[in-house]
């Protein structure tokens, strides 16, 4: 059954999306396509596809863009409003829920405890992530050396990264901008 | 004045976060840590295992910082501004698709741009792994969450909630 394309329905999409999906990059996106594309058939899986690609290619972080992407191609500006709305929803109210019990409950003994093994879990989990970030990302010396250079510019000489990354993306023009 | 800068950072960051979610962390701990003291890196810490504990993107543990800077408003306004980039960008993409994916110059911009926040990542999990990782049970902790999360399947957020677990009873 084709359900009716309504802003509501988005957003209620988006909300039981955003509500249900733990985890990293992946596990979302199986669940986006599992919802939109397979059973409610809002788009086909070549659009899907596309959006994916779009979120992925954009400044900003690849869920949320793909997210905005969907909602754009379903129902343009009041679809993004829907989509981004519906996708952060649930997240947002209970980082705000966490944020506050936890700014109240500072300096209690246990939540000290616990909050320094989850610190530790972070370190790894950001580990984890560099290495696959290095493994799809670093193939050849020129990004051997842009990745190396930032780090130095940042750990030893305390560059800002924003500045870093707009470097980056100049150098990236002037090293790769002429091929073809 | 405050929410005003905190909004523009924002703004600025979720604009440059190029190649992944994780990309707005080495700018959101330098500009939030580092220059205006609004957070501890432990507070820091604290904030992305939030943001990685609830459902949805990432980008939600920006309404945890905008709760500490500024409270409930803090918290609503660091979310529109962090979204409010990704949708001005989107939209105009999503229309020119074709042209952009073609575009010589974005091109080449994120072919430098993507392996350069691997080492800016890479300094950031040193910085924050000096505040976090301070005996051999917490290198312990930190290496088992590295491995399985690399390694194996499992999704961060158990891994996450099994170290708090083991902080409670071990730390």
């Amino acid at each position: 059954m084709e359900d009716k394309i309504t802003i509501k329905a988005i957003f209620w999409k988006f909300l039981k999306i955003g509500s249900f999906s733990f985890g990293g990059v992946y596990s979302m996106l199986a669940f986006f396509e599992r919802e939109l594309v397979e059973k409610n058939k809002w788009l086909t899986h070549e659009e899907f596809v596309e959006s994916v690609a779009i979120g992925q290619m954009t400044p900003g972080p690849p869920i949320v863009n793909t997210g905005i992407c969907i909602g754009y191609k379903l129902k343009r500006l009041k679809g993004v409003l829907a989509t981004t709305a519906g996708q952060s929803f649930t997240g947002t109210l209970l980082a705000i829920l966490l944020a506050v019990f936890y700014v109240k409950s500072r300096g209690n003994v246990l939540l000290t405890s616990v909050m320094k093994g989850v610190g530790a879990a972070v370190v790894g989990l950001l580990l984890s992530i560099i290495f696959k970030m290095a493994r799809n990302t670093i193939k050849d010396l020129t990004s051997v050396l842009f990745a190396l250079a930032a780090f130095i510019a940042l750990a030893l000489f305390r560059l800002n990264p924003i500045g870093l990354i707009l470097a980056a993306g100049i150098t990236g023009l002037a090293v790769y901008g002429r091929r073809r | 004045m405050v929410l005003l800068k905190l909004c523009w950072l924002l703004f600025v960051i979720n604009a440059l976060t190029i190649g992944g979610g994780y990309v707005m962390l080495p700018m959101l701990q330098k500009e939030f840590v580092v220059n205006y003291h609004w957070l501890t890196n432990q507070e820091f810490l604290d904030a992305i295992a939030i943001g990685q504990l609830t459902p949805g993107p990432l980008t939600v543990m920006n309404a945890v910082i905008g709760y500490k800077v500024s409270g409930l408003t803090g918290a609503v306004l660091a979310m529109v501004s962090s979204y409010l980039p990704c949708i001005v960008i989107v939209t105009i993409v999503a229309r020119y698709y074709y042209s952009y994916r073609e575009s010589i110059i974005v091109q080449a911009c994120f072919r430098g741009i993507k392996p350069a926040v691997i080492g800016l990542l890479a300094a950031v999990a040193i910085s924050l792994g000096s505040t976090a990782i301070v005996d051999p049970r917490t290198s312990g902790i930190a290496l088992i969450s590295f491995a399985l999360i690399a390694f194996t399947k499992t999704d961060p957020s158990i891994v996450i909630v099994g170290a708090g677990i083991a902080g409670a009873v071990f730390l």
